[in-house]
């Protein structure tokens, strides 16, 4: 399927150069907030606080980085962070493998409507089952530790990698597993030395997605822990936030570098991340 | 061989179905239960109240004005970014040298937390060195300074800009996507037929392009439901409540006030509207299935 920028090329005429102009323009509007904190990051605050945050600076400031960085409570942040995302996107994705191949594979009386309702999952607001959950880990002891948030986003990461998974798996000809089983393998020899191999592109799709959201969330941080120990990183930035009111450098540094990991996979796998988001939202 | 499918069918189910089941679909049917309760958060017993909570509901007048910004949240999210994103993927859909870098400029902000955006933009909206008071003054050529997040007139509104600054790269993407289904031929036509740029864009394209609009607007209004992180960065859901949403509204009795049985009742309703939408959305992704295979 080519795209329709193949077919119609574009010479320079008079049209062009104000539709470049334009682009150029939105362009700048787009990147504008995001030079912002960049710029902020290497300004002193006084310099900030004297209306001079949007110009570009005479001279680098580093320090904002190095006051950020040689923070013990950062460092904490982003370990707890990472303990969190990590394992919550490998356990979701291998939870979405399993479910993902049996809607595609195994079809069963139902499976339709369990798929669906397996879907639905992932759009609904967070809010509608708060209270429960925070009852549950309340009663079992596990507020105020990260065991939450890797079990919630573990669960909630099934509907989207089920999805993903299952059409993938389905564009798999049938003929290859048949022939498999028909040599002796097991459905789960199938899965894991034939599908799962064939399925890397995809799984690489929800690799990049499942991280940034995980790595992004807020929401479950804030209501799961307490202690500043058990903190991920952008509870942390709204921590900072509250803890000086005017170091509007060091929140900008701190918001730079919670953002660089989440920044590098998207521009390494932007193909991917893309294709993840579209799959996501046409092929309920 | 279909004792066998049978028997992997619930090997390779059980894990996923128990953790889905535990984590989501429990705590959702819980949440109505306690709803008719009067749990504190932290006392192990409650008693069963009945429909208090959702008579409280009823003269709750916080509710009602987080109800109206929840729905102008929609509105707004229905226009802002389905219209800049339908724009921008209509520009960038041509043989344009550097089009992957605007595409890469325009959906950077999608992989940015809501925390990091609602940060940055706090400062765009900073009454005394904000980006924005600074162009406003420079061109009306007198000092402004507005403080844009803390008066009750604008702070929904420039909460509301920042979030479609967002969310119109994911619009664009969308739309890119459903521009390249389009015929060829199609447009080919268009050119023989001596239509103008204006007309192939109205009366072709854009009329094609209705099953992605559809995807746009379903996810643009269900996003603006779960709105919350960057609420509570840029206002916290003030001042004076004044740019709450049903979200923001929900956190606030559930684990400000500690009113976790009316927090669960809020959730309900705020559950409800969502299965409104999703069911429209399933239907409409059907239809669209069923017309474009």
């Amino acid at each position: 399927m080519r795209s329709m920028a193949d077919r119609r090329k574009l010479h320079l005429t008079p049209w062009t150069a104000a539709l470049i102009a334009i682009l150029v323009m939105l362009a700048v509007l787009f990147l504008m907030p995001t030079i912002g904190v960049l710029l902020s990051s290497i300004k002193t605050t006084r310099d900030i606080a004297l209306g001079d945050l949007w110009s570009i600076p005479g001279q680098l400031f580093l320090g904002n980085y190095a006051e950020v960085l040689s923070n013990p409570a950062v460092h904490r942040y982003f370990v707890n962070t990472l303990i969190v995302t990590v394992p919550a996107t490998t356990a979701s994705i291998g939870l979405g493998v399993l479910a993902g191949y049996v809607f595609a594979k195994l079809p069963f009386r139902g499976a339709g409507i369990l798929f669906l309702a397996i879907v639905a999952g992932m759009f609904f607001p967070p809010q509608v089952i708060l209270v429960p959950l925070f009852r549950l880990f309340n009663g079992i002891g596990l507020i105020d530790t990260l065991w939450p948030i890797f079990l919630v986003h573990t669960a909630l990461g099934i509907p989207i990698c089920t999805l993903l998974m299952r059409n993938f798996f389905a564009t798999v000809p049938n003929a290859l597993r048949e022939a498999a089983i028909l040599e002796g393998a097991s459905e789960w020899q199938v899965l894991t030395r034939v599908a799962i191999p064939l399925g890397l592109p995809a799984l690489a799709v929800l690799a990049t997605l499942q991280f940034t959201w995980i790595w992004n969330d807020f929401l479950w941080p804030l209501i799961f822990t307490q202690s500043d120990e058990k903190r991920t990183i952008m509870i942390g930035i709204v921590n900072l936030k509250g803890q000086y009111t005017v170091a509007w450098g060091v929140q900008g540094a701190l918001s730079l570098i919670a953002s660089l990991p989440t920044l590098v996979i998207f521009l390494f796998f932007q193909r991917y991340f893309i294709k993840g988001m579209t799959m996501g939202a046409v092929k309920g | 061989m279909e004792r066998e499918n049978r028997f992997w069918r619930v090997v390779l189910l059980f894990l996923p179905l128990s953790v889905f089941a535990v984590f989501v679909v429990w705590p959702l049917f819980s949440s109505f239960w306690y709803s008719f309760t009067d749990w504190n958060g932290f006392d192990p017993n409650y008693a069963f109240v009945g429909l208090d909570n959702y008579a409280r509901i009823w003269t709750d007048r916080l509710f009602f004005g987080a109800i109206i910004n929840t729905a102008l949240w929609m509105a707004a999210a229905i226009l802002l970014p389905t219209l800049l994103g339908l724009a921008l993927a209509l520009l960038l859909d041509r043989q344009l040298r550097g089009a992957r870098i605007f595409k890469t400029i325009f959906y950077l902000p999608i992989c940015l937390s809501a925390i990091v955006v609602g940060q940055i933009w706090t400062w765009i909206y900073q009454p005394d060195w904000g980006l924005l008071n600074a162009i406003i003054s420079f061109v009306a050529g007198e000092p402004f300074t507005h403080a844009w997040l803390a008066r009750p007139g604008s702070a929904l509104w420039s909460v509301i800009v920042a979030w479609s600054w967002q969310q119109t790269g994911l619009s664009m993407v969308i739309y890119l996507a459903g521009l390249t289904a389009i015929p060829s031929d199609l447009l080919e036509v268009c050119d023989i037929e001596g239509a103008s740029p204006w007309q192939r864009i109205r009366r072709v394209v854009v009329p094609l392009l209705i099953p992605s609009t559809i995807v746009v607007i379903a996810l643009s209004v269900i996003n603006s439901l779960k709105g919350f992180d960057i609420l509570y960065i840029m206002t916290g859901g003030g001042p004076f409540h004044s740019s709450d949403t049903l979200a923001m509204h929900m956190y606030n009795e559930s684990f400000k006030k500690y009113l976790m049985g009316y927090g669960s009742a809020i959730s309900v309703v705020l559950f409800l509207i969502a299965l409104v939408i999703i069911g429209f959305y399933f239907r409409q992704l059907k239809r669209i299935d069923e017309i474009y295979g």
